[in-house]
């Protein structure tokens, strides 16, 4: 430690004014060394101040105590030392605070673990499509997932003798009640909610079809968007489509629709959106993309709302018109990610829901 | 419907110089859709799906026709031709054979027939054979090809029985009876299920299940020397029952399911004949027979131009809405603001009302030239959905906090639900499930959570924490639908304390109002019920937390002691204060008092007491018990003042005075 020595000087003119005085003010700096060379911490030095610069510290007790009045130069002497004092100390935290005294650790141990879950990617993928509808303006609805016959086909025009209906797919839970393999009952459920136009809803829910494979299993999820209003033109469903498929799959995506046929829908389409694989050409390195079809991929089905599916909603086919378009969440899930199997999607391997 | 037609094919009804690609590309943007192109030697073959309500597009000819009228629109030179609507056709009266056929009411839209003798059984030129082979048929005989041939080309079924197999003196067509048996052409024997369309003929024999596959009897073979043709279509939903329930799907079968245009059995029977002429020589013996019930009406309908712009979004040229739907074979005539369109007999199932000629219009005008426009809809304010935010706001703390959410089916086993006791009566059974695996659906989600906890034991380290929120189907009696009830369940390797306060910190976070935990005597049966409490907001119930019967942990082969909590959201959403109220914060520090309570009490009821003894208590922290002495910290606090020692001893008092046996 590195201490400023008192100047020459100073001493002669303390000896002149008075061998009191002068040890009055020796005796500080003295105690003022021994307190400082003992000193470590930056609390321990705010003490000392306190000790010999505070209110009731040492300087001040010798301006009320000395005859300042009367001799002139020994105030000058005080507020010398307070100086000095004042700089020792400074130079002093200087020291501690920039002297490093903790130990050195290995700064490439490993952290310590903390719990970490995992939202499982249907949950990530319906806030995704939420988020993306409810910028849109949408309204999300859930409608129910075991349903009446009539919220589930005769109400969407498609009636008891249709052969949609013997399609084998859709499990009864009673002669007049299914489990929905899709979830445009949402449509006719909305249209009696809201009694009238403006209708625009996103209903996310559970579906259900009697079918397991690579790209089935009996429960999945699909989005189902429904607007109607005054006016709704096809031109508004493409409006729509284009805004989802470039905000969930990027702005490089493209969209077209094809003819198709529903018999909810009026006209109806499929959606294809390019692949992202061989970015629409349909080619990877001179082969046939093996992920698409001519550089496009099936998004899914949409069209105008049918008419008969207004009218059963309660709402006027001649004063409003609606599209809707009903899409799968693991669909999209997989043309996004890629994964191979829609079984794995269902995996609960935590291995596997710890990657998301 | 998926169908395989040859180039050379479709171009017999098409002139254009379009190549084989871009035919391709632009009509699948407007009509059917090309799925797949193959090149062979000299010629190619398009995989094309016909849309399920389109079955004039089943041919070579109604994809021409599409065709011609959609490479116009690209301005890609391009005719249809051949349109065999349009060809004379003749067929000769007064023949001395009359065939008399007896149809059962509702069988047949249209039955059509004519004999012809002297023919030479031998193979079908080359050029034949191709395309049936091209198209996945195999070629048999010249006259049995022909009949194909023409379904390939004009998507019209035909059929051709050896005459003199038949006892055709008396042939009826009827509704099957239940039993009887046929023997089709691929040599397999069919019992019936009864209401299927069969022929008779004049010795009882069944000849033809009718519109799916003929009958062995009447085959025709190398030694045939006359035949009969006939050109029938059938009741489209009889027969698509017969084609499922004998399991053949048939190119026939498959047409005649969609109903294919009556109007166009003449034509075909004409190409058949001449046809036959030409490659197995022989004459006509018979007058045509030509039985037509029902003839169908003329369809008009109204298609106003500006409602058509306001439906498809942008202007249409009134010219190209007429020139579009006449290439496709529409009629009509122009009113004022609007065409009163006649409807083309191919056309007459699909196309109804006027959102179906918008459709076409569209269509072909391409809906690649429509702009993308977003709509502006005035929605109203709404209230926002507690329950959605609910269910993502606990599911995203537990992730955060260390849980793995998992997604099971909503169906599950009879096996599950008795290895974890749960009554499978109370739970809504599926009536044609796919497998016992998926069969009831769930009243409570901790069985399939106890299978994802067991599957997942030992794969990553000592410790399971996993969630699921889904939907609970409790059946409601007198109610058609069950009541879906979202519902939150965790499991967890930890201890039953450490899981409860996670439960805690979820409703602080979601501030449900005045929850509580209290012992309870009939859990759901998975539950120990020594070791389980009922979670109460208020009065309402709206969970449960506990551990595990031994027995279900043993049936399911789950090592340790987890804690399992179900929590119904719903209850739940209702006890959410959505309120934002503010407590003021003291400026006087509280004092903080350590307690010792003897009670045999539970502790829930001894901190409650504690906390009721004085608006002053803050806070009552649990530290630790020893038997019956129980250690809390409690804080005191007041908004108005420093609290001073006196005050504070004499409610430790009140306290201790409470629990004075």
């Amino acid at each position: 430690m590195h201490l400023k020595t008192p100047r020459s000087g100073e001493f002669l003119l303390l000896l002149e004014t008075g061998k009191q005085t002068m040890k009055e003010l020796d005796e500080i700096k003295e105690e003022l060394k021994i307190d400082l060379n003992a000193v470590a911490t930056p609390e321990g030095l705010d003490l000392i101040d306190t000790k010999f610069l505070g209110k009731q510290g040492k300087i001040n007790q010798l301006f009320k105590t000395l005859p300042i009045k009367t001799d002139p130069k020994l105030g000058k002497q005080i507020n010398d030392l307070k100086k000095d004092i004042e700089a020792q100390i400074a130079e002093k935290l200087d020291y501690i605070l920039n002297s490093s005294k903790t130990a050195t650790f290995d700064v490439t141990t490993p952290g310590k673990e903390q719990a970490e879950g995992s939202l499982h990617l249907i949950t990530q993928a319906i806030a995704e499509i939420e988020s993306i509808f409810l910028r849109l303006g949408f309204v999300r609805r859930r409608y129910p997932e075991v349903e009446t016959d009539w919220y589930y086909a005769e109400g969407l025009n498609i009636p008891k003798d249709h052969p949609a209906r013997d399609d084998q797919e859709t499990f009864y839970v009673g002669d007049n009640t299914v489990l929905t393999a899709h979830t445009s009952n949402g449509q006719l459920r909305e249209m009696e909610l809201k009694k009238s136009p403006p209708i625009k809803m996103i209903n996310i829910g559970k579906t259900y079809r009697r079918q397991i494979d690579a790209t089935h299993t009996p429960m999945f999820h699909q989005f189902e968007g429904l607007v109607v209003d005054k006016d709704i033109n096809i031109t508004h469903l493409l409006g729509v489509t284009e805004y989802f498929a470039k905000a969930y799959f990027g702005q490089d995506r493209h969209t077209r629709l094809r003819p198709h046929h529903f018999q909810f829908t009026e006209p109806s389409f499929e959606i294809d959106i390019t692949c992202e694989v061989c970015s629409g050409t349909g080619q990877v390195d001179k082969q046939n993309c093996k992920v698409c079809k001519s550089g496009w991929l099936e998004l899914g089905g949409a069209g105008m709302v049918h008419p008969n599916v207004i009218k059963n909603g309660g709402l006027n086919p001649e004063e409003c018109s609606g599209f809707a378009f009903g899409w799968g969440v693991e669909r999209v899930l997989m043309m996004k990610t890629g994964l191979p199997d829609l079984r794995m999607i269902y995996s609960d391997d935590i291995r596997f829901l710890n990657q998301f | 419907m998926d169908i395989v037609i040859t180039d050379s094919a479709l171009r017999k009804f098409l002139e254009t110089n379009a190549d084989c690609e871009t035919i391709a590309k632009d009509v699948s943007l407007c009509g059917p859709t090309f799925d797949r192109l193959r090149k062979i030697e000299e010629d190619t073959i398009y995989e094309i799906e016909v849309i399920t309500n389109r079955i004039d597009t089943a041919s070579a000819m109604g994809v021409a026709r599409e065709t011609a009228a959609i490479l116009s629109q690209y301005n890609i030179p391009a005719k249809f031709i051949n349109d065999p609507y349009l060809e004379p056709m003749k067929f000769q009266d007064g023949l001395s054979k009359q065939f008399h056929f007896n149809i059962e009411k509702n069988t047949v839209i249209r039955f059509t027939a004519i004999s012809i003798e002297n023919i030479h059984i031998k193979a079908s030129p080359e050029e034949t054979q191709k395309l049936l082979e091209n198209c996945g048929l195999r070629p048999l005989n010249n006259c049995i090809d022909i009949t194909n041939e023409l379904t390939l080309l004009y998507g019209m079924p035909s059929h051709v029985f050896d005459l003199d197999k038949l006892a055709a003196q008396s042939l009826t067509i009827r509704e099957s009876i239940k039993g009887e048996v046929i023997t089709t052409l691929d040599d397999k024997k069919h019992t019936l299920e009864g209401g299927d369309i069969i022929i008779e003929d004049g010795s009882n024999r069944l000849v033809d299940m009718c519109g799916v596959m003929g009958g062995q009897v009447a085959e025709v073979d190398e030694h045939t020397k006359n035949i009969l043709l006939i050109v029938p279509v059938y009741d489209s939903k009889k027969i698509r029952k017969t084609s499922l329930s004998a399991q053949k799907r048939t190119l026939a079968a498959q047409i005649y399911e969609k109903q294919p245009d009556p109007d166009l059995c003449l034509p075909v029977m004409s190409k058949a004949v001449e046809l036959i002429k030409i490659r197995a020589g022989g004459r006509v013996s018979s007058s045509l027979f030509d039985y037509y019930p029902g003839v169908r009406k003329p369809k008009l309908i109204k298609l106003d131009f500006d409602w058509l712009n306001r439906f498809v979004g942008v202007e249409i040229k009134r010219e190209d809405v007429i020139s579009i739907l006449s290439s496709l074979g529409f009629g009509g005539t122009i009113e004022e603001n609007s065409l009163i369109c006649s409807v083309p007999g191919w056309r007459y199932h699909d196309i109804n009302i006027r959102e179906d000629l918008a459709e076409e219009v569209a269509r072909i005008y391409g809906y690649f030239r429509l702009p993308a426009i977003l709509p502006s809809v005035n929605l109203p304010a709404e209230p926002k959905n507690l329950l959605l935010e609910t269910e993502f706001k606990s599911k995203t703390f537990l992730s955060d906090i260390g849980f793995h959410e998992v997604y099971n089916s909503s169906l599950v086993s009879l096996s599950l639900l008795e290895k974890t006791l749960v009554d499978p009566s109370n739970c809504i059974k599926l009536k044609n499930a796919l497998s016992s695996d998926y069969e009831y659906l769930r009243t409570v989600l901790a069985p399939s959570l106890m299978e994802n906890y067991k599957s997942n034991q030992g794969k990553i380290n000592d410790r399971v924490d996993i969630l699921e929120i889904a939907n609970c189907y409790l059946s409601d009696s007198g109610q058609e639908l069950p009541n879906e009830v979202s519902t939150l369940c965790l499991m967890s390797s930890s201890g039953y304390l450490e899981t409860k306060g996670i439960l805690e910190t979820i409703f602080r976070k979601l501030k449900v109002n005045d929850f509580s935990f209290k012992t309870t005597s009939t859990p759901k049966p998975f539950f120990n019920p020594s070791t389980t409490a009922d979670i109460f907001s208020g009065k309402q119930k709206i969970g449960e937390i506990g551990t595990v019967k031994p027995v279900v942990l043993r049936n399911l082969g789950i090592q340790g002691e987890p804690t399992l909590a179900e929590i119904n959201l719903v209850n739940l959403v209702s006890k959410i204060n959505q309120k934002y109220v503010f407590s003021p914060i003291s400026d006087y520090p509280a004092m903080m008092e350590d307690i010792t309570i003897t009670s045999k009490q539970f502790l829930g009821d001894i901190i409650e007491t504690i906390k009721n003894t004085s608006q002053l208590i803050k806070n009552v922290q649990y530290l630790s018990s020893f038997q019956d002495k129980h250690t809390f910290k409690v804080s005191f606090e007041s908004l108005e003042r420093n609290l001073n020692q006196t005050e504070i001893n004499d409610i430790k008092e009140i306290i201790q005075s409470r629990f004075k046996v």
